[in-house]
């Protein structure tokens, strides 16, 4: 499947990708709307500072996925070819995902008591963090491809 | 044809089942339970007491995936004892099932004190849906209840009664509530959240006697008070069901012994879950953990070694708990309450409420509490489980901007996303 790649050297923390993300999944999907809606999304990238590197943070889509054995509520199914996916419906935030996340990549949104993750914009199936980074570090491709 | 036999339709019989099925498509599995309902989320009765969720969310699998994965559910058929001779189980209806493999998945009961009483109509252990269907039936008639024990199960049905309106007390010999899993601090923060919304804590006291004719009335303490009260919850903790090992030869101690393949001592007999003792890697020694994802991973391996798959091995269970309470998310694991030898880092701002200690033990994490900041966490609970030694990045730990971005000189993450 296709993954996210961070190169933490390229990454000057702007946040770009934390804005497109919470704008792409607010309801109105409009910039000047989303920040003055109470439910706009609570991006689900999030960029960490390191030394002189820069750590863009999303759920990895790992092949362990801890997460999913720890859902009590089956909200977390993991598919090889789509990666994880979220039921949100489902999810009561128990926060067990999150006791269990090896890279604090979920967090909560204590607003209506579900987790936030990375979905890898499953709507346009692009994530939009890697469309828009200005200095592209962030990329989108297959597993293959790269050799970390 | 091989034919599997597990003991249990819960976290750990399902995952063991779904996993051989997905991987073998010919071995015939059975799936017994002594609950006549479909596999479901036991974790969320307490959330379905409360009304926060409708019964259909309970579900974790619909009838139609054992028949899709051509699995054999017999509902209502409990097991009485097992002969490991004859490769058989033996259901209380006397009937005699022949197995292949057996996977002892049957999980846990609460344990339940001996006092006068303790089984009149209305005492619940708080357990199964038929427990929580049980207190819905009695909630028009209930205006007070009483939970026996400051324990995780009792305090979430206390949660689940007070969001019902009914009046709730919870009794507690020691000081302390959640002993188990959380250190003083912690504990006492919950007990705040909880106190201030409106469920009164009885420290220093034991109940005695239920009374009442048939029907639970109240409760009688130790202390000689006593409280009205026509629903009573045990939530004092839960006991593996090793009845059914107790003259098989399987050896047990607290819980079923396994190995790292969830092997018992008998060469085709496996457990797992609630009812299992494994390694635990913190306390590294074995231990219950009885928890959902212990039980999942647990049915697994075990689908793995019948399977024949050596590489598949369990790297061990771990107790850790998360919760919340009126809007106060608490998360611990590991040791929280250490003897000496032990190191405790600290963050603690009273006024937000958030609280982050970490207990280690040369220079290893084996522990911590977060409280209202629960995140990133579970990064602790990884360096834990791969016991890294953290000297070098230990005064941030608790920090509450602490995040993966610290953790990059440990170097322990094989599986990488950074180029
Ligand atoms: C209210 C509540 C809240 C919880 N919250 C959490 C939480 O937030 N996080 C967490 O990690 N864990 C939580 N737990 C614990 C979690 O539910 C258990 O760890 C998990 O269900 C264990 O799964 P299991 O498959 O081992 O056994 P169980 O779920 O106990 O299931 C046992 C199965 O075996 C069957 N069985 C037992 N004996 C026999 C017999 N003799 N013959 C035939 N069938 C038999 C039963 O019918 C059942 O199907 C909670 C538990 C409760 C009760
Ligand atoms: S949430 Fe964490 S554990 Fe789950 S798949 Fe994503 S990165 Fe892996
Ligand atoms: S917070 Fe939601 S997704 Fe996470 S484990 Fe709980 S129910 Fe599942």
């Amino acid at each position: 499947m296709k993954k996210l790649y961070y190169d933490a050297k390229k990454c000057t923390a702007c946040k770009t990708c934390e804005i497109v993300c919470a704008i792409g999944h607010s309801p109105s999907k409009d910039l000047y709307t989303a920040i003055l809606e109470d439910n706009a999304a609570l991006p689900s990238v999030r960029v960490y500072a390191g030394q002189d590197e820069n750590y863009p943070m999303a759920c990895r889509h790992c092949k362990d996925h801890p997460c999913v054995s720890a859902c009590i509520a089956s909200a977390l199914r993991y598919d090889p070819k789509e990666g994880l996916l979220f039921d949100k419906e489902k999810c009561v935030g128990c926060w067990m995902c999150i006791m269990v996340c090896p890279y604090g990549a979920v967090r909560p949104d204590f607003r209506d008591s579900k987790s936030v993750r990375c979905d890898l914009c499953a709507d346009i199936k692009d994530p939009r963090c890697a469309k828009n980074c200005p200095t592209k570090a962030i990329i989108y491709v297959e597993e293959k491809a790269i050799n970390v | 044809m091989k034919r599997v036999i597990i003991i249990g339709n819960s976290a750990a019989g399902i995952s063991c089942a779904e996993a051989l099925r997905k991987k073998d498509k010919e071995i015939k599995i059975t799936i017994l339970s002594k609950e006549d309902y479909t596999g479901y989320n036991r974790c969320l009765i307490s959330y379905y007491l409360a009304g926060d969720i409708k019964e259909d969310k309970l579900v974790y699998k619909p009838k139609k995936f054992y028949s899709e994965n051509d699995i054999e559910l017999l509902l209502n058929k409990k097991a009485g004892r097992i002969e490991p001779k004859k490769n058989q189980v033996v259901l209380e209806d006397k009937t005699r099932l022949d197995y292949d493999y057996l996977v002892l998945a049957c999980g846990a009961s609460p344990k339940l004190p001996e006092i006068k009483g303790i089984h009149k109509k209305g005492v619940f252990g708080f357990r199964t849906i038929s427990d929580a269907k049980g207190m819905l039936e009695l909630l028009p008639i209930t205006q007070a209840a009483c939970v026996l024990g400051g324990g995780l199960i009792g305090l979430k049905a206390a949660y689940g009664l007070k969001k019902r309106k009914i009046e709730v007390k919870v009794i507690v010999k020691s000081p302390q509530i959640l002993s188990q899993i959380l250190d003083k601090e912690s504990a006492g923060m919950c007990k705040r959240r909880l106190v201030e919304n409106g469920i009164e804590i009885v420290s220093g006291s034991e109940a005695q006697e239920i009374i009442g004719e048939g029907d639970c009335k109240a409760v009688k303490l130790d202390s000689g008070k006593v409280i009205a009260s026509s629903i009573v919850v045990v939530g004092k903790g839960v006991k593996p069901n090793i009845e059914l090992a107790e003259d098989s030869g399987i050896k047990f101690e607290e819980g079923i012994l396994v190995d790292e393949y969830m092997r018992t001592n008998i060469p085709n007999i496996y457990a797992a879950g609630d009812i299992a003792q494994s390694y635990d890697p913190i306390l590294e020694k074995t231990a219950v953990n009885a928890l959902w994802p212990n039980a999942i991973e647990q049915g697994l391996i075990a689908a793995g070694s019948i399977l024949g798959e050596p590489n598949k091995k369990y790297p061990g269970s771990v107790g850790m708990n998360s919760v919340e309470f009126f809007g106060l998310p608490v998360i611990s694991f590991g040791i929280t309450r250490p003897q000496d030898g032990f190191e405790e880092i600290v963050f603690k701002d009273a006024q937000q409420d958030i609280y982050r200690k970490i207990v280690l033990k040369n220079n290893v994490v084996k522990g911590a509490v977060f409280v209202k900041r629960i995140e990133n966490i579970g990064i602790l609970l990884k360096l834990a489980r791969l016991k890294v030694d953290v000297s070098g990045i230990k005064d941030k730990l608790p920090r509450p901007d602490f995040n993966f971005a610290f953790t990059k000189d440990l170097q322990y993450d094989k599986e990488e996303v950074y180029i």
